[in-house]
């Protein structure tokens, strides 16, 4: 019977020129109550192949389809801003010498300044001459010679890096990159869209970084399947769902990027303390946090930082996140503030 | 008048009623660069040519499930991706801009699902 009406439901909208858009959306986000309390709410999805990943959008409310449509101009912007690889890019030429002026680069410098004292140097934007000599900017990464590693690691470190007024100047060899809260930094933006345009609900993934905007339609929580780090490509083998509303969930795992050379895997996490892909006991770090970009930095710095110093370091900020680790034992740890929203069909361990 | 578009939309109802009571309502749906590209039941096995944006994927539905068997993409990531077969699973070839998504699963495994993955 239930099929019949969905069939009926489904010739009706066909009929009278319904998008098949919203007809998906609903699907995909169908809650277990039969009556849908937010009819009239329109929605709108979108995606889209930028920031070298895949990107897909999607909101409620009246204005859904411009709120998505300025979210989509401005991944569009900000990519074009921030790629290392595109000669019109700011960060392409500060990396080569010239001066540009942009509010965004100001923020996200704050935002890495911020991260690199905190962490104590584990997130650090100017790590790009080392991801070039691994090769993980291009097609054919490689493990580099040691004296080239010694050579590359002199001239990282944000400390070392000059800034004149809010706008980083690299000097020779030196390079930034803001690959590591890039993708927080658009999802953050797209949420401050979604508000502009009155969006009641919505969710972005950028790629697998996750943020949600409000809760979904039906008045529940967002559930987001965390990858089992072991089977990254099999989603229903997740190591949990984290139920959040209004939050980013971003993941770093060293099974995102990597290559496999006489045997030994190499991830695209580099460790700037010696330069070498971070080898801390964690296969991956989950971050759960309001800010997006804060976010994003975190999951990097906590994955290079290893268990105990991301706990210290929780234990200090346990208002701006909480997270999930994964270390190379299984053991799945979730810090307190998770408690409730958390759930897994494996054993793990509270963090207090 | 109003007789014969209540009988053609009966009709319509009955025959669409058939149509998913036998797909078992998930169906594969593969997008290029973000435009429909086609919908495909999961329950009829079938290889799908697809025609992506600068080179080829060949998806395979076979058995309830769908796998990307062959691509002539530099990384040919999709294809190592292996099976999916449940609500929300999804191939995606990033060369080539081609997502292959699993929807409308019918609400058998309501209380598992996911709304979105993390990684």
């Amino acid at each position: 019977m239930k099929r019949i009406l969905t069939a009926a439901l489904l010739f009706i909208c066909l009929f009278s020129g319904c998008t098949r858009e919203a007809k998906t959306d609903k699907d995909i986000f169908s809650s277990n109550d039969t009556e849908i309390s937010h009819t009239g709410n329109a929605s709108a999805t979108r995606e889209i192949f930028a920031m070298d990943t895949y990107m897909s959008l999607t909101a409620y409310g009246d204005h859904a389809e411009t709120a998505v449509d300025k979210a989509i101009s401005e991944i569009k912007r900000l990519d074009a801003l921030l790629s290392v690889g595109d000669e019109k890019s700011i960060v392409y030429r500060l990396n080569h010498g010239e001066k540009a002026d942009s509010e965004d680069v100001t923020f996200l410098i704050e935002r890495s300044a911020w991260l690199y004292e905190n962490t104590d140097g584990a997130f650090d934007i100017t790590l790009f001459p080392l991801m070039e000599l691994w090769g993980f900017t291009g097609e054919h990464p490689a493990v580099p010679e040691q004296s080239d590693i010694d050579k590359t690691l002199v001239l990282c470190g944000f400390d070392k890096l000059i800034i004149e007024n809010d706008t980083p100047e690299p000097k020779d060899g030196q390079g930034i990159d803001f690959g590591g809260i890039a993708k927080g930094y658009t999802s953050q933006r797209i949420m401050e869209i979604f508000r502009e345009y009155g969006i009641t609900s919505g969710v972005v993934s950028l790629g697998g970084n996750v943020q949600c905007y409000g809760t979904k339609p039906d008045g529940s929580l967002w559930r987001c399947g965390i990858t089992d780090p072991d089977h990254p490509d099999d989603t229903s083998a997740l190591s949990g769902v984290i139920s959040v509303d209004d939050k980013a969930v971003i993941t770093s795992g060293g099974y995102e990027r990597y290559f496999t050379e006489n045997g030994k895997t190499y991830h695209h996490i580099i460790n700037p303390e010696n330069g070498y892909p971070a080898d801390s006991g964690l296969k991956s770090v989950t971050i759960v946090s309001a800010d997006g970009t804060l976010a994003d930095g975190l999951s990097t710095a906590c994955f290079v930082m290893g268990k105990e110093k991301s706990f210290a370091f929780w234990r200090e900020h346990p208002e701006l996140f909480d997270m999930v680790l994964i270390t190379n034992e299984n053991e799945i740890l979730v810090t307190e503030g998770l408690k409730e929203n958390f759930s897994s069909r494996k054993d793990y361990t509270i963090i207090k | 008048m109003i007789l014969l578009i209540s009988f053609v939309l009966i009709g319509a109802v009955i025959l669409a009623a058939v149509l998913m009571s036998s797909q078992g309502g998930a169906y594969v749906e593969i997008r290029v660069d973000g435009k429909l590209y086609g919908s495909y039941s999961l329950s009829q096995n079938q290889t799908v040519d697809i025609n992506g944006i600068g080179g080829q994927n060949r998806l395979i539905i076979e058995n309830g499930r769908a796998y990307m068997q062959e691509a002539d993409c530099p990384d040919k990531l999709c294809v190592k991706q292996g099976n999916i077969s449940m609500k929300g699973q999804s191939i995606i070839c990033l060369p080539h801009k081609v997502v292959a998504e699993i929807v409308a699963d019918d609400g058998a495994n309501e209380n598992n699902s996911v709304d979105i993955i993390v990684k």
